[in-house]
């Protein structure tokens, strides 16, 4: 799903001075990628909008099966 | 009536206008997402905490781009202050980068000027071109045209998603094959669309124009004589079209598989096509795979037909040792082939070693520019013609007495065979931008970076694995974003493969099935090379059907009921 810069800001409480460098990395490494959005109403500038790619959301997975597994075996030491 | 920005707005659209300044310019898209992100942001105060960080990342950018300085504590101190210093100075600061919009895709429809069109034909064909930006992340860094050709489904009305044939190279037209296309339909009731790859066919840029000739000749020189020298005129060859290419203001980065796929994105938009079906062939293979990873949901189904993977890749010398021991065995089964050459591999074995003692002057057609029409043929010659000759099916009857005529030392049937192959391949060779080749795997492969393994390599094989970009692209251009699998994805998936298929062996095609997931159906063609639609028709049956009923069980019978290759005996 597209998302935009200031929405991904709101809901994980990143603010821009921290966020944009984020995006820009993932997108660099190609976990990111990026368009334009034609604008909402006339007057107003097309919107950068972002998801994961593919592979993205292979790694987004990857991480997040390795963070229950080390919850798990924080629950078993 | 809009009412006068405040000042908290004023402010804070000065800060996102310097944060865009700040910015490196490699990626300007990011300073236009940023400024423009702040005209949907209705609070004044949020909009000037927004563009106060947009500031902080363009600075943090900026240092990131400058690794010397960003290890130098006391550049820090400098940059922290100076961001200070340069707030107070921002309000007379106007200076903007970069104002240009980002083109909007369009289709400007022309007349057709193509070859081979029939009058039945042309009432179906819509041809145009479409503006891409030459660099996505730089909307103002101008534009490529694009051509684009739309055939009509003979049936109408057609289905709403057409499909869009990927095809091969890098560096092969497309456009100019239209009449052709139009003839062979890939699923009845769907329109066709047709794109020139940015840096072919009548597609922009021509990286060098006066140099094709001379990228030909020295490829076909090296292909009949391996030696250091012709390797030499190549590698210079390709140089001389990099720097012309730099010299007219190109941008090499500007090529490579995923900028490609967001062209097809682009012309997508353009043709304001909801979603399409994706049949990818050979390269082909390697940009629809990027474009479904890229762009899932525009993509109803696709076809991969002989796939070409991201790196890495195995050497070519192997994956074509393993075609040939595929088809030796056939041979091997085979009544007729078994009985008239009765150790094909071996007596192919003895004849590159045969011929690397003592090459043969064999005959040869005269668009390989050779003198007297004659050339040497040695070991690593002979292994590129064999080669050649897997890739079609019509050539497997006469290839075990071709082979056997070359080892008895008589190479006249290598002549007859090889005579009009020789010639439609040459005739397709002619019409590859070898530049856009280059420009297009340089940016894709690392591998093409490495010195050539050659250890391990039988001494036959390094010609084979020589005729690829080794040695060119280090000094071409920087690797670039590399081609995707779409790995996990829901678009339904058909992948084929040909069992005798000297670049695309079924056993990696399978694996990028297996790589993919769930939704991807693996079918092998028996008896059959590269591009299995263009020589099987069982493999055309199949991929219309999964067009039409990308849910429904494939029905593959036809494979079980291919004929045997009708080998020729022994000549007596």
């Amino acid at each position: 799903m597209w998302r935009h810069g200031y929405d991904l800001s709101k809901e994980t409480g990143l603010k821009s001075g921290t966020l944009y460098p984020l995006l820009m990395r993932l997108s660099e490494q190609g976990l990111l990628e990026s368009r334009w959005q034609e604008p909402e109403r006339s007057g107003l500038p097309p919107r950068h909008v972002y998801r994961l790619t593919a592979t993205g959301l292979v790694l987004a997975r990857e991480q997040e099966l390795e963070a229950v597994a080390a919850e798990r075996a924080g629950a078993l030491a | 009536m809009n009412a006068a920005p405040g000042r908290s707005r004023r402010l804070a659209v000065t800060l996102a206008r310097h944060a865009a300044w700040m910015l490196p310019s490699a990626p300007s898209s990011w300073a236009q997402a940023m400024r423009h992100e702040l005209d949907y942001i209705a609070d004044d105060s949020a909009a000037l905490r927004w563009a106060f960080g947009c500031m902080l990342a363009s600075y943090k950018a900026r240092l990131t781009h400058w690794p010397r300085f960003s290890r130098w504590p006391a550049w820090r101190h400098v940059a922290t202050s100076g961001a200070l210093m340069l707030l107070i100075g921002l309000a007379l600061q106007e200076r903007a980068g970069g104002q240009t919009e980002p083109p909007r895709p369009g289709f400007d429809e022309t007349t057709c000027d193509l070859p081979g069109v029939s009058p039945e034909i042309r009432p179906r064909l819509r041809c145009g071109t479409v503006s891409v930006p030459r660099n996505y992340d730089k909307p103002d860094a101008g534009r490529f045209k694009l051509a684009v050709v739309v055939i009509k489904s003979e049936q109408q009305p057609s289905w709403p998603e057409p499909v869009v044939y990927i095809s091969g190279g890098p560096g092969f037209p497309l456009t100019v094959y239209a009449a052709h296309q139009a003839r062979t339909p890939y699923a009845p009731r769907r329109d066709l669309i047709l794109v020139d790859q940015r840096g072919t066919g009548k597609s922009e840029p021509d990286l060098c124009p006066d140099l094709a000739g001379k990228l030909l000749e020295a490829a076909l020189a090296f292909a009949a004589s391996a030696t250091e020298e012709a390797f030499a005129t190549r590698q210079a060859t390709y140089l001389d079209c990099r720097d012309q290419a730099i010299g007219r203001g190109l941008d090499l980065r500007d090529f490579g598989t995923q900028v490609t796929a967001e062209d097809l994105e682009w012309v997508r938009k353009a043709l304001q096509i909801e979603r399409w079906n994706v049949y990818g062939e050979s390269y082909g293979t390697t940009v629809a795979m990027t474009l479904v990873a890229l762009h899932p949901d525009t993509v109803r189904t696709v076809i991969l037909d002989s796939i070409y993977p991201p790196d890495p890749v195995p050497l070519w010398s192997t994956t074509v040792n393993d075609a040939r021991a595929a088809f030796f065995a056939n041979c091997a089964r085979d009544n007729v082939c078994s009985m008239s050459f009765p150790n094909l591999a071996e007596t192919y074995r003895e004849t590159l070693a045969r011929l690397d003692q003592k090459p043969l002057l064999v005959t040869v057609p005269p668009q390989m520019r050779q003198p007297d029409d004659r050339v040497m043929l040695t070991g690593s010659l002979f292994e590129a013609v064999v080669t050649n000759l897997l890739y079609y099916p019509t050539a497997y009857p006469d290839l075990p007495r071709v082979i056997q005529s070359v080892h008895d030392g008589e190479p006249q049937d290598l002549g007859q065979v090889l005579g009009p192959i020789l010639a439609a391949q040459l005739a397709t060779a002619a019409t590859q931008n070898r530049a856009t080749h280059a420009a297009v795997e340089c940016r894709d492969r690392p591998h093409y970076r490495q010195d050539l393994p050659r250890q391990d390599l039988p001494a036959d094989a390094q010609g084979l694995d020589r005729r690829q970009l080794y040695g060119v692209c280090a000094r071409w251009s920087d690797v670039g974003p590399p081609p995707l699998v779409p790995a996990g994805t829901r678009v339904p998936t058909l992948v084929l493969a040909g069992q005798f298929d000297p670049v695309a062996r079924p056993a990696l095609s399978r694996h990028v099935a297996d790589l993919i997931g769930g939704s991807a159906r693996f079918v092998e063609f028996p008896l059959v090379g590269h591009n299995v639609r263009q020589f099987s028709a069982c493999g055309a049956k199949i991929a219309a059907d999964f067009i039409d009923h990308p849910a429904q069980k494939l029905d593959t019978s036809c494979t079980d009921r291919t004929s045997p290759i009708p080998f020729l005996p022994k000549r007596r």
